[in-house]
């Protein structure tokens, strides 16, 4: 496996700054180096795995614990909120396969009522994902230092917890795209 | 032969443009009477070779059926993909082939492929830049929509192969004007977008630029959206307020000719007439345009380009750039002032001007040619591939693999695995877009995945999908046990169809005859009429209570009007598309409503 810190010439931390890794890829993209299409899709692949948390956390966790899967099962804290996901989902999904029957502006805009109910519940949703979200990301300099001291354990409890979370978060986000689209 | 030099060319719905980086700056090339623009026409005569450009638009009048524009929009898709409307309102007769490929039927014996006739449009940009540059050349970069899919491009770079040309790289059309704007900018820092809506597609691209670094971060479109469809919309409004009926090719032919000629002088003018001498027979016809008229018209068709547009900056603001600081615009359907007011409504932006419509994509070509061949220094050009790629699940879902807006060149592998004794091969079905049922996307092609015979779960072959900076997909398998590479061939899956469809779709594609063809629209027309209908009653129960008593007497005849064509029995499909029309017309205000009340929280 490709070690991206390496790559980018990064320290191998979880407290990144985003812009840290843009500058460095912009430099490593600039230079023309042997490798061409190969060597490109390599850094932009560690760019997009170091600017986002959770995929800098799997990558981190893989590089030092490569056999540490991570723990899959949904945290006490996210039951609620696993809870009220599917039945916004699945009534946005209604709505959208009507909106996407509807050829006529009339027809479309007769919907229009409950779209804005559903993007209103979408959004409510993204509320209680984000925080959530950023308590994860709090805990990445403590998560860190166990892993040091030789424990993974924490590192993958975190990131079982944020990918259903990142996952629920694009499910979301998808939905929101496709009612402003459709 | 000039082995170094490439130049960059602008293939484009209705025009088609060809540049050049000399001395540090983009040129457009003329041809031999100082012509910048090639209009994007094929023409068969009777007799002799096709003709090419400003002496097909010439004929598109007297031998509409045997000319042909905007072929942009059928390159690089099955017939099966073709609407009603895309089958039935073609000037030229579109017909299938063996391979659901779409082919011209200029007449029996003269069948030609999109690609077939966009490589005689590029011969002629090549001979065009050869003449003014006085050297026989080789090399090109071409532009694309950037909503184009893997096919649309692969055909486009065929279509190139084909004219004689080596194909240095496969440009987005809005990437391209983004080049031609920032060359003088380069030590600007920038978030922009460049919104393109040109004859025949529209495109939406977010770009940041910095020290020059042009990076496209979103990219969304719609490639059967443009001039084309304002000139088709103002040519529906001509034959209802004309009361025409039924239309043959060449009167349709005259009311986009006329459409067209219209649109372009309520750019600048208040009011225009438009005249229609000896239309029908010896029946000649006048009518009066305002800008208002053209507005309302047009309304419709720009108000599509908007959620696009909000889609693009959704993504962009997820991936953390700034706020968006100035929309550049390009394509030649960016003239109308309507659209500017709308896009500035819209998004609180003054529009950027400042880039020629119709020449600024061309410019940007020869800006990337250029970089490719050591004339221009110091940009660097990132973009992204516009849809997410992926393969079918078993459940006929879509896995997707390389999600939309991945910076390009970009690689992904997945693991395969028999999934049974001696099995010898997987069939994987690629596709492209992004909706969650496999079938609701584009299917690019199936590839084989072989594996070498032992028990179940024993062979182990990773795929790896990698999109290159042309935004074309390569498949390569590597055998786990070996360590041996090869691609894949993406094979057209269109043999899937079942032969009952094909044969259908022959049928219906060569049939001509004027019952069924009336019968076809009265079926089309009948299922408008009863969406319509019901979504009247929904809204009137929603906001009758705000709409004014004269609008509402309007909406009252033009129901009736529906069910009175809807009860005939004579069928009259003509009649029933215009009563559809009108109840579309009449219900504007009344939709717009909705959608107000809806968004402020009224009414509920």
């Amino acid at each position: 496996m490709t070690n991206f810190f390496a790559l980018l010439e990064l320290p191998e931390s979880l407290s990144l700054d985003p812009e840290t890794v843009e500058t460095s890829w912009r430099e490593k993209s600039r230079t023309p180096a042997p490798g061409g299409d190969d060597r490109a899709a390599a850094l932009h692949e560690a760019r997009a795995t170091l600017v986002d948390p959770v995929r800098r956390l799997a990558h981190w966790l893989a590089l030092r614990a490569p056999d540490a899967p991570p723990e899959c099962g949904i945290d006490p804290a996210l039951m609620d909120l696993f809870g009220a996901i599917s039945p916004v989902l699945e009534t946005t999904d209604h709505v959208l396969a009507r909106l996407r029957r509807a050829s006529t502006a009339l027809a479309k805009a007769v919907l229009t009522r409950e779209a804005v109910a559903a993007q209103l519940q979408i959004q409510e949703l993204l509320q209680r994902i984000r925080p959530l979200q950023a308590a994860l990301l709090d805990r990445f300099d403590a998560i860190e230092e166990d892993g040091r001291a030789g424990d993974h354990q924490p590192a993958a409890r975190a990131l079982g917890q944020l990918k259903f979370l990142q996952r629920w978060e694009a499910q979301c986000h998808e939905r929101l795209l496709a009612l402003i689209a459709t | 032969m000039n082995e170094e030099l490439i130049i960059g060319i602008d293939l484009g719905t209705t025009n088609s443009l060809v540049g050049v980086v000399d001395s540090g700056f983009p040129l457009i090339l003329a041809d031999r009477d100082g012509d910048r623009l090639t209009p994007s026409c094929v023409s068969w005569p009777e007799e002799g070779p096709p003709l090419v450009g400003k002496e097909a638009f010439r004929s598109r009048m007297v031998a509409p059926e045997r000319t042909v524009s905007s072929i942009k929009r059928f390159i690089g898709r099955p017939f099966s993909d073709l609407s009603p409307e895309e089958r039935n309102d073609s000037a030229f007769p579109l017909v299938v082939g063996a391979r659901d490929e779409i082919l011209v039927e200029i007449d029996p014996d003269t069948l030609v492929t999109p690609v077939e006739i966009s490589a005689l449009l590029l011969a002629r940009l090549k001979s065009v830049a050869e003449e003014a540059l006085e050297t026989p050349l080789a090399r090109a970069v071409v532009t694309v929509p950037a909503y184009f899919n893997n096919s649309q491009r692969e055909a486009t770079k065929q279509a190139a192969v084909l004219a004689g040309f080596t194909v240095e790289r496969i440009l987005n059309e809005p990437t391209a004007a983004a080049l031609a704007y920032g060359l003088d900018k380069l030590d600007e820092s920038a978030t922009v977008a460049v919104y393109d809506l040109g004859g025949g597609t529209f495109d939406l691209s977010v770009l940041q630029m910095r020290d020059g670094f042009f990076e496209v971060i979103s990219t969304a479109g719609d490639t059967r959206l443009g001039g084309d469809d304002f000139d088709r919309a103002i040519a529906g409004h001509f034959a209802t307020a004309l009361a025409l009926g039924t239309l043959g090719p060449g009167e349709e032919a005259t009311l986009l000719a006329r459409a067209r000629e219209v649109k372009e002088a309520l750019s600048t003018e208040e009011k225009v007439t438009a005249r229609f001498p000896f239309l029908r027979g010896n029946e000649s016809f006048e009518l009066e345009v305002t800008r208002a008229d053209l507005e309302r018209w047009l309304a419709p068709v720009i108000e599509r380009t908007r959620p696009i547009a909000r889609r693009a900056f959704a993504e962009a603001a997820r991936k953390g750039v700034g706020e968006v600081e100035r929309l550049i615009l390009v394509g030649g359907s960016t003239r109308i002032p309507f659209l500017r007011e709308k896009l500035r409504e819209w998004f609180g932006l003054d529009p950027d001007l400042s880039q020629h419509p119709d020449e600024s994509i061309a410019l940007g070509a020869a800006i990337q040619a250029g970089m490719l061949c050591g004339r221009v220094r110091e940009i660097i050009l990132v973009d992204v591939t516009p849809l997410s790629l992926g393969i079918e699940t078993f459940g006929g879902l879509m896995n997707v693999i390389l999600p939309r807006n991945s910076t390009i060149p970009v690689k992904a592998g997945e693991l395969f695995t028999n999934a049974v004794d001696r099995q010898q091969s997987m069939a994987i079905r690629v596709l492209q877009g992004e909706r969650e049922l496999a079938k609701d996307n584009w299917l690019l092609g199936e590839v084989t995945v072989p594996f070498s015979p032992g028990p179940k779960g024993s062979a182990r072959v990773g795929v790896q999908f990698a999109i290159d900076r042309d935004g074309i997909l390569e498949v390569l398998a590597r055998d786990t046990a070996t360590g041996e590479d090869h691609v894949l061939e993406i094979r057209n899956a269109a043999v899937d169809v079942d032969d009952e469809t094909v044969e259908r779709m022959i049928g219906e594609s060569i049939d001509h005859a004027f019952e069924d063809m009336n019968e076809r629209i009265w079926t089309e027309a009948k299922l408008k009429s009863e969406e319509l209908l019901p979504a009247v009653d929904e809204a009137l129960a929603q906001a009758g209570h705000l709409v004014p008593t004269e609008d509402r007497a309007g909406i009252d005849e033009a129901v009736a009007g529906v069910r009175s064509a809807l009860a005939s029995e004579s069928h009259d499909a003509a009649a029933l598309k215009a009563a559809n029309a009108a109840l579309d017309e009449a219900t504007q205000t009344l939709a717009a409503l909705l959608v107000e009340i809806a968004f402020s929280g009224e009414g509920s």
